[in-house]
């Protein structure tokens, strides 16, 4: 089976609420996408985005796997003067079907997936 | 950390002190709220709080156990416990039918699993100090623990990590250590008992 991986500007999601980037990041998922996001999700953010995918669950969606990649600290000046001027100073997010997602590794600075379909056939 | 921000804190911490504190138990599910939620109710009032088992998301709603008086250290604190459901980003029927739950049956706890994660979710705004509970024989840097440590902390929430299942040998709680440093770790076995009191110690020391 091929797996799609997308990734998405941080750019897309500018303008979106919350719940508007959660629904936007999930029918992406639902279409059996893995979602790499040029951007950290808040925790606040990540928990709206379990929350709506415990509303979704069904027979053919049963979940997701995430991980999140801090943005840096904006200790230094440069960092400071990015988040000051709205900007971003790093940071990213990997979403993916928990059906196609078979582990996720997170470590503080990286991230490994394995992914590929699963031993059993699902119930239509 | 400088001056003021100590003299804030330590006003914050005299005024935000409550009689009546809400005791969250978090953390993904199988890491043993429960057994940890009894064992506390079980040693303060003989009564337990909710039923335990090998099947993940036993519990699916918030189990509550009022007026529960732990005394530690020469202090008092009364709490209401919160057992809450584990907080998973999947909830997969088959995996309950690989404990023998016909297709059906298995749907239904599905069903009512993800109603118990929202519902704990929830519950993060409403809770005064929170046990994360994590299984010490499991890798702790998850996004779950992250996100649920997390949402606790941009809450200003205390959290005691609760290392739980060290009375298996697998168990690596210095991991645990590493990967939250920034709270304390109390390393206990909620099914055997084992250090319990220290547990006791930190919800006295670090509960507001």
């Amino acid at each position: 089976m091929d797996i799609e991986i997308e990734f998405i500007t941080s750019d897309v999601l500018e303008g979106k609420t919350p719940e508007e980037k959660m629904e936007f990041l999930l029918e992406k998922i639902k279409d059996d996408k893995i979602i790499v996001v040029e951007e950290s999700l808040s925790s606040q953010e990540e928990v709206l985005l379990i929350e709506a995918t415990m509303k979704q669950i069904s027979k053919r969606f049963p979940g997701i796997e995430v991980s999140t990649l801090r943005e840096r600290s904006a200790e230094g000046f440069k960092e400071k003067l990015i988040k000051m001027l709205g900007g971003r100073t790093g940071g990213l997010t990997v979403i993916g079907p928990s059906k196609l997602v078979k582990k996720i590794k997170k470590e503080p600075q990286k991230i490994s997936i394995l992914a590929g379909e699963k031993d059993k056939e699902r119930e239509k | 950390m400088s001056f003021r921000k100590l003299l804030f804190n330590w006003f914050k911490r005299i005024f935000r002190r409550r009689k009546l504190i809400r005791l969250g138990l978090y953390g993904p599910p199988n890491a043993g709220k429960t057994t940890l939620a009894n064992k506390i109710s079980m040693d303060w009032t003989g009564t337990p709080v909710g039923s335990v088992s090998e099947i993940p998301h036993e519990t699916r709603s918030v189990q509550k156990k009022e007026k529960v008086v732990v005394r530690s250290d020469g202090q008092k604190i009364e709490m209401n416990l919160l057992d809450m459901p584990g907080i998973a980003t999947k909830v997969d029927y088959e995996d309950f039918m690989k404990y023998g739950m016909d297709a059906k049956e298995a749907r239904q706890r599905a069903k009512e699993a993800t109603k118990g994660v929202i519902e704990a979710i929830k519950w993060l705004e409403h809770v005064d100090t929170a046990l994360v509970v994590i299984d010490a024989t499991e890798d702790p840097y998850t996004q779950v623990n992250i996100t649920i440590i997390g949402n606790l902390e941009a809450r200003d929430i205390p959290v005691i990590i609760v290392a739980n299942k060290i009375d298996l040998k697998e168990a690596e709680p210095d991991r645990i250590r590493e990967a939250f440093p920034q709270h304390p770790v109390v390393e206990i076995s909620a099914m055997t008992g084992k250090n319990i009191d220290d547990l006791y110690q930190a919800i006295a020391k670090h509960s507001r």
